[in-house]
């Protein structure tokens, strides 16, 4: 497979407005040659529209866009060269698989023989070779956008748009298809943009996730970056999940939270000493306390996730429930109704806005 | 789906099938007779095929049948389309337009046409085409409707044009073949109407194969049964060809990849 070096895509304050509604406010989002971002957000957060108007199929009310030092803000889709995926399966009925593959090329008047092996190429890429001759209703949905994607690919795009492509299909396949198209992505070398509502997915593909939350874009940076050091709390919230634990800000950046002091960033809402400090799941320990105090809780339910499993537990203090992750093996020492005392782990944290 | 008959369902698909059946074998048998009706022979067929006018009355037919068909999917198709795209609020004024033809009497029609028609179209036979296109607009414009309300339209557009298609190879490549059946139905309902459209053809004085039958058969009742026949079973032997043309293709495909 050829490898294109890869095009770097610059998105320039975009704002996006259906009537009254800003579904993209200033959105400005910069992607290096090859690389792989993936826009995570709520359902209805502008995911779509960022990527729509990428791809030209709608027009921003500002903004520009700069396609590989190109302005390509009002050149129509079908001049784009842009490869794109759709959530919903969006192969054509009356073609072949390969047909389907080859019908970016059919357009642009390739011969039939050049499209037949790109065709052939591509299909293999997407291990789908043996069905070259299929048509989209014999195909599983999983095929079917393994095809979208081949397909995409087929014009060699400047860049791919994947709009929740993984959504329709179950779990195990999902997984499975996320990972061939961070694979396949790798190899040839397209920059990338991919939108997803599912946090694993995001995280699992992604060089760089971009958060997004009503329009706007909150944090753009590497998983870890995202998930350990979010930028403010809607992000922090939205990604992963998280407790909110009461405490007293001591100073201006530490709190007193359970009986122990951290370090926290952010300004309490109302001016109170009093606030809510976000702390991760997994960076809560147990212990089993001898009695119960305002610094225990009451252990009220387990989730078995597998390796993992989920305690969720009621301070005693103001009755906030709480979560912890522990593994599974360590789990089963603190059955429903014992007294715990609750251990952060995490050296810093955020302060509920 | 599976409908599973019950003895209720097979009592009345045969009342409708004796229903149908009865004239049609009727006919036939009538049409089949010779030698006042002492013999069956295919002297009545043979008398029509040698009377003046029958085959260039018949291309006729099939000329303006294929025209009209011709300009309907020109018309119909992309502005059916555009209704389903950007175009949704025209959609109710469009469906309106289309049904108008329907309460709109021939006869004020085939006057309209006549005083309103530029002369150069009324000066040809072929204006007849234009008119069954109007005339044909409810039925053509509800077969593509339903036709494109079935498949993700929306969706299959911008992926053909996001891949680098023109609107043009969208709708040819794309649009049409997905809608195969609803196209067909389409043309099937503007050829059928075309070939059988006596009225306005006979107001704006033209010959067609509808008003050469009137003609002849005046004083012949089994050559016109006979003719009937013939024109029915063509007929039929039409809308079988528009209807099983797709399924053979997408036969072959399945076989292929077997
Ligand atoms: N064509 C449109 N007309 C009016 N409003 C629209 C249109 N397209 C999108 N919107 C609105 O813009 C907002 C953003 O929509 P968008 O499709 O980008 O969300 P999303 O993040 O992709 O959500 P999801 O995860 O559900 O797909 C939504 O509130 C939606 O209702
Ligand atoms: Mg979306």
């Amino acid at each position: 497979m050829k490898s294109s070096s890869g095009i770097a895509v610059h998105l320039d304050g975009l704002t996006k407005r259906f009537g009254s509604l800003v579904a993209l406010n200033n959105f400005s989002l910069d992607i290096a040659p090859a690389e792989l971002v993936a826009l995570l957000g709520p359902s209805g957060c502008g995911k779509t529209t960022a990527l729509r108007i990428l791809g030209g199929l709608d027009v921003p009310t500002e903004g520009r866009i700069v396609v590989g030092g190109q302005e390509i803000s009002h050149i129509s889709a079908n001049k784009r060269n842009m490869g794109m995926v759709f959530q919903a399966y969006s192969l054509f009925p009356s073609m072949t698989a390969e047909e389907n593959v080859a019908y970016g090329l059919r357009v642009r008047g390739v011969n039939t023989a050049k499209r037949a092996s790109r065709a052939k190429e591509l299909l293999e890429l997407v291990g789908l070779s043996t069905h070259a001759k299929h048509l989209p209703n014999q195909l599983s949905g999983g095929q079917q956008q393994r095809v979208a994607l081949a397909r995409a690919l087929a014009i060699e795009p400047s860049v791919l748009l994947l709009d929740e492509p993984l959504s329709a299909l179950d779990a195990k396949v999902r997984t499975q298809l996320r990972d061939e198209i961070k694979r396949i992505q790798r190899e040839v070398g397209t920059t990338t943009l991919f939108v997803t509502h599912d946090q694993e997915e995001a995280m699992a593909i992604a060089d760089r996730v971009g958060v997004m939350s009503a329009g706007n874009l909150e944090q753009c940076a590497p998983p870890a970056d995202v998930y350990l050091n979010p930028i403010n709390v809607k992000v922090a919230k939205f990604v992963g999940a998280m407790n909110a634990l009461p405490g007293i800000l001591t100073s201006a950046t530490t709190a007193d939270v359970l009986g122990q002091s951290i370090r926290v960033r952010g300004e309490s809402p109302n001016g109170s000493k009093e606030v809510r400090i976000l702390i991760r799941p997994e960076q809560l320990g147990l212990h089993l306390a001898a009695e119960a105090s305002e610094h225990t809780a009451t252990i009220t339910g387990h989730s078995f996730l597998g390796p993992l499993t989920r305690i969720t537990a009621r301070l005693n203090r103001d009755q906030t429930n709480l979560f912890v992750a522990l593994p599974s093996a360590q789990a089963m020492n603190f059955p429903i109704a014992a007294s715990v005392a609750v251990v952060i782990t995490a050296d810093h944290a955020l302060i509920e806005g | 789906m599976k409908l599973k008959l019950r003895p209720a369902h097979y009592l009345i698909l045969l009342g409708g099938a004796l229903f149908f059946v009865f004239p049609l074998m009727a006919a036939v048998e009538f049409s089949l007779r010779t030698n006042q009706g002492k013999s069956y022979g295919l002297a009545n067929y043979r008398w029509f095929l040698h009377q003046d006018g029958f085959r260039p009355n018949l291309f006729m037919s099939f000329k303006l049948a294929a025209l009209t068909a011709v300009l309907v999917l020109a018309l119909m198709v992309p502005t059916v389309v555009y209704t389903h795209l950007g175009g949704a609020k025209w959609r109710r004024l469009i469906e309106f337009i289309c049904l108008v033809p329907l309460v709109v009497p021939v006869v004020s029609f085939a006057i309209g046409a006549i005083t309103a028609m530029p002369t150069i179209f009324q000066s040809s036979p072929y204006e007849l085409s234009f008119l069954y296109v109007i005339i044909s607009l409810p039925y053509t414009y509800r077969a593509l409707d339903v036709g494109l309300s079935s498949i993700p339209l929306t969706t299959l557009v911008e992926a053909s044009r996001s891949i680098g298609a023109s609107s043009r190879h969208t709708l040819q490549f794309v649009v049409v073949p997905s809608i195969r059946s609803a196209v067909n139905g389409a043309i099937f309902l503007a050829i059928a109407l075309s070939l059988g459209e006596f009225t306005l053809a006979v107001l704006l004085h033209w010959d067609t194969f509808p008003t050469w039958i009137n003609n002849v058969s005046q004083d012949n009742v089994l050559g016109a049964i006979s003719l009937s026949v013939f024109a029915l079973f063509g007929a039929i032997f039409i809308v079988l060809i528009v209807a099983l043309a797709p399924n053979i293709r997408k036969s072959e495909k399945i076989e292929e990849s077997a």
